[in-house]
């Protein structure tokens, strides 16, 4: 039972400065509501085709888009699009966690203060809210005016989670955001994903196949820049229709 | 939508007023590269180098005791700093790696590679000058070199660190005592960069001229006697600019002007050697 | 098989050789506080040493020597230079990483430094021959006529502007050292890890608010150390503000007055001190100087390797 499209990504290529053709006539849909995984072996352009959705490429010169990547009716990828705008609605997860150097309240009210929102009692609501959405207020809620490098790799990264969740995004980008850390904290940021799906609509990288097969609803295959499968999860791990999907799956290589 | 594009004006606004900042900087020291230029170049003529210092008055006077005086006393300095500097940095990065005396010591160092020159050159003077009874060559240098052995001696640790601990395993497995691997695998490592750091130190001490106020002091006539004061290109421009006559200005800006192409040249090199060395 | 392991001892001989040549770093300084100390205690026996930095006396003639002038001015003309080189610094340091195109990043970077390398005589030199008629024809009245009259403001800029004073020492001392605080700016920028940048876009900073609330901070430490680095040098520099600031023993309000700093004083009057306790009053300001300035260098050193540790996590 598939839900509404909330992002349909059509005929999308990207060049990287030099014109390095990194991603080749990509074609597929992300449901609303659900987890879609992109998989694939190093170098395969996962990454490069998650920044496409929040423009970071945008951040580093002669980065080229071609084609459309439609959201809620709008091509992101056109030049009248306020991308500071965008990136309230499409947010991130980094691989590393990325806590800003400042206390664990003011960390997640960055964001909103960057917004406007100045009412001290507005952004404590919030930072409450988020921090239990993102499962880890009980073990900060004492130490909000602590510097954010005091706390465990994993609890920064949930910290980077409710950051993002912090500014109302309704899709949640996430890159490798398990890579770095160690299986406990691992379990409960999947864990943490497959809860808000019911709210914000996630794509998640991974070179974990296992993690993609548990979370995901979608997942998609990369090689070499282009997109070999696109499907239901238990589809592309049980039943792969094409060959490459197959062989990686099956660790022919890696 | 009003807020965030009041943002992305100040951010704008924010960066121009940087690049004002920095232009504003940039020109000021544009401006006195150009001056030394302008006048140096301008000023530039053969007698400089061939004529030693005329009798006030006198024209067609030249700065050459003091190139010649210069040149010796950054010799003698260079030959007694840098192997200091380089054996020294040689026992913190291997001999004493990580040990506490290392940290210590190379924290020194880094103090000291910045302190007041002319307290260096009052400190040689009451070793040196006073108890001799007059200004020296020798004094200068040992001025000099004090202020290069800091200098040296941080630049031979960090190049000798840069080299893995791997390479000289390999050269233990083959049973090689460590001063051996130091001496024939870790320096041939470091070599650049320890060179390198070498050049960039001559270039510091050739620009200074308050460690040899009162230890080589000046001289008005040729000398190469390193026993007796000495005529350096610093302390001659010091004395010049500060005088009264037109001719002495315009020798001040011509022997500031070769320090500083010396300078800028010894540094580029020192640059081009690490990009060639590095360019894999 | 003779397996007795000995010690090699060449091994032995070169690491006692090169444990001497470092250990003569230690020498230098104790050896350096060693002669400052005797070389002074005439003076420190005579003067004391809260006499010693508030009196303004330096009279040869009557042998009564007092450091406060030249403690002022060595204090006076590093706090402005530093206040006229810090936003510079950090202006060029901020436009080099984030402002400035790709292409013109590599070569700006090598000009600061390269500025850098450039002797504090030639800054001197340029100061008295160009700067300083500048102040003096222009800058100066200037600032007379109008800061000038501003009330208690105004104080700072009395007297006759002839540009021999604390006023263009301090802008070439100013000058002088911002090469060296943009470039260890720059470098404590560029140690900002990218995916924190990132993180900061990725919520929809602009490139400013990235600056500021995050590379800023982040950097803080480093940055600190390099200004504090730069303190230390600006303390001990002669040659900088030797040719325009007239060595003249007096503390004054006025910015456009001649004055004397410990540097200056040493350099103009070593060599003619005739009597032991002038000499020695000498020795005992270097020996001020020295203190403070080894001081200042040693704080730096400790936020900077303070700075280092936090970018090991």
């Amino acid at each position: 039972m598939t839900g509404s499209i909330e992002i349909d990504v059509k005929g999308l290529d990207f060049y990287y400065a030099g014109n390095i053709h990194a991603l080749k006539r990509i074609n597929f849909p992300i449901y609303k509501n659900s987890v879609t995984a992109l998989i694939g072996p190093s170098g395969c352009g996962k990454t490069t085709l998650l920044r496409c959705f929040n423009r970071m490429h945008d951040l580093y010169p002669n980065n080229r888009y071609e084609g459309e990547i439609i959201f809620q009716g709008t091509n992101v990828l056109s030049r009248d699009i306020d991308v500071i705008d965008l990136r309230s609605r499409i947010g991130m997860v980094f691989q590393k966690p990325t806590p800003f150097p400042m206390t664990i309240f003011d960390n997640i009210a960055y964001g909103l203060r960057l917004r406007g929102m100045r009412k001290r009692a507005e952004l404590s609501e919030t930072v409450e809210r988020v921090l239990k959405r993102a499962a880890v207020w009980d073990e900060v809620k004492d130490k909000l005016n602590v510097s954010a490098y005091e706390l465990s790799g994993g609890q920064q990264q949930r910290l980077c989670i409710a950051r993002a969740l912090a500014v109302k995004p309704e899709v949640l980008l996430f890159d490798e955001p398990t890579s770095a850390l160690d299986p406990i904290s691992t379990a409960k940021i999947e864990e943490l994903a497959i809860n808000l799906k019911k709210e914000i609509t996630i794509i998640i990288v991974t070179h974990n196949m296992q993690q993609a097969a548990r979370m995901s609803d979608w997942t998609g295959f990369m090689m070499l820049g282009e997109l070999i499968e696109f499907g239901r999860t238990d589809k592309i791990f049980t039943n792969p229709s094409e060959k490459l999907t197959e062989e990686y799956i099956t660790g022919r290589f890696g | 939508m009003r807020r965030e594009r009041l943002r992305v004006i100040q951010s704008r606004i924010a960066f121009v007023m940087s690049t004002l900042t920095a232009l504003f900087g940039i020109f000021w020291l544009l401006f006195i590269i150009g001056d030394v230029l302008i006048h140096g170049i301008g000023a530039l003529n053969i007698n400089l180098f061939i004529n030693d210092p005329a009798p006030v008055g006198v024209e067609g006077g030249g700065l050459r005791n003091a190139f010649v005086g210069h040149l010796l006393i950054t010799i003698f300095a260079t030959l007694m700093g840098v192997p200091i500097g380089v054996l020294g940095g040689t026992f913190l990065a291997e001999y004493a790696r990580d040990r506490g005396i290392s940290r210590f010591i190379s924290v020194l160092s880094d103090i000291m590679v910045s302190v007041p020159a002319i307290v260096v050159g009052t400190f040689v003077y009451a070793l040196l000058v006073k108890p001799l009874g007059h200004f020296s060559g020798w004094a200068g240098s040992v001025a000099l070199a004090i202020i290069m052995i800091p200098v040296v001696l941080r630049t031979t640790e960090n190049m000798l660190s840069l080299v893995p601990w791997t390479v000289r395993e390999a050269a233990f497995a083959l049973g090689a005592p460590y001063y051996k691997v130091i001496i024939q695998v870790v320096y041939r490592g470091a070599a650049t960069g320890i060179f390198t750091g070498i050049l960039l130190s001559i270039a510091r001490v050739t620009g200074e001229a308050a460690p040899l106020l009162f230890t080589s002091f000046n001289n008005a006539f040729f000398s190469i006697n390193m026993k007796e004061p000495i005529a350096s290109l610093t302390v001659s421009i010091f004395q010049y600019a500060m005088g009264p006559y037109d001719s002495w200005h315009a020798q001040a800006w011509a022997a500031a002007f070769m320090i500083t192409l010396f300078i800028l040249v010894i540094t580029i090199l020192g640059r081009l050697i690490i990009k060639w060395r590095y360019r894999r | 098989m003779n397996f007795l392991k000995r010690k090699n001892p060449v091994d032995l001989t070169f690491s006692f050789i090169t444990g001497i040549a470092s250990v003569s770093v230690i020498i230098i300084v104790i050896g350096i506080l060693y002669v400052l100390f005797s070389e002074s205690s005439l003076s420190i026996e005579r003067f004391g040493l809260l006499k010693f930095i508030t009196s303004v006396e330096w009279d040869p003639v009557r042998e009564s020597f007092g450091g406060a002038a030249a403690l002022y001015g060595t204090l006076v003309t590093t706090a402005l230079a530093l206040i006229i080189a810090i936003p510079v610094a950090i202006g060029i340091a901020i436009f080099v990483t984030e402002v400035a195109p790709n292409f013109l990043k590599g070569p700006i970077g090598i000009a600061i430094e390269l500025l850098a390398a450039i002797p504090s005589i030639i800054y001197g030199m340029w100061g008295l021959f160009t700067l300083a008629p500048i102040m003096a024809r222009y800058v100066e009245p200037f600032l007379q006529r109008t800061i000038g009259k501003v009330p208690l403001v105004g104080i700072l800029f009395e007297g006759t502007p002839l540009g021999i004073d604390l006023l263009t020492a301090s802008t070439i001392l100013g000058i002088m050292i911002i090469p060296f605080t943009a470039s260890i700016s720059r470098e404590a920028f560029n140690l900002t890890p990218s995916v924190v940048k990132e993180s900061a876009y990725a919520i929809g900073a602009t490139k400013w608010e990235v600056v500021k609330d995050i590379v800023l901070p982040y950097s803080k430490l480093g940055v600190f150390g390099g200004i504090v680095i730069s303190l230390g040098r600006a303390l001990g520099e002669t040659m900088a503000v030797a040719f325009v600031l007239g060595n003249n023993n007096q503390i004054t309000s006025s910015l456009l007055d001649a004055a004397a700093t410990v540097t200056v004083k040493l350099a103009n009057e070593f060599t003619e001190a005739d009597k032991d306790v002038y000499l020695s009053s000498l020795y005992y300001l270097a020996l001020l100087l020295f203190i403070m300035s080894f001081i200042v260098l040693a704080i730096a050193k400790f936020l900077i390797l303070k700075a280092e540790r936090r970018y090991q996590r």
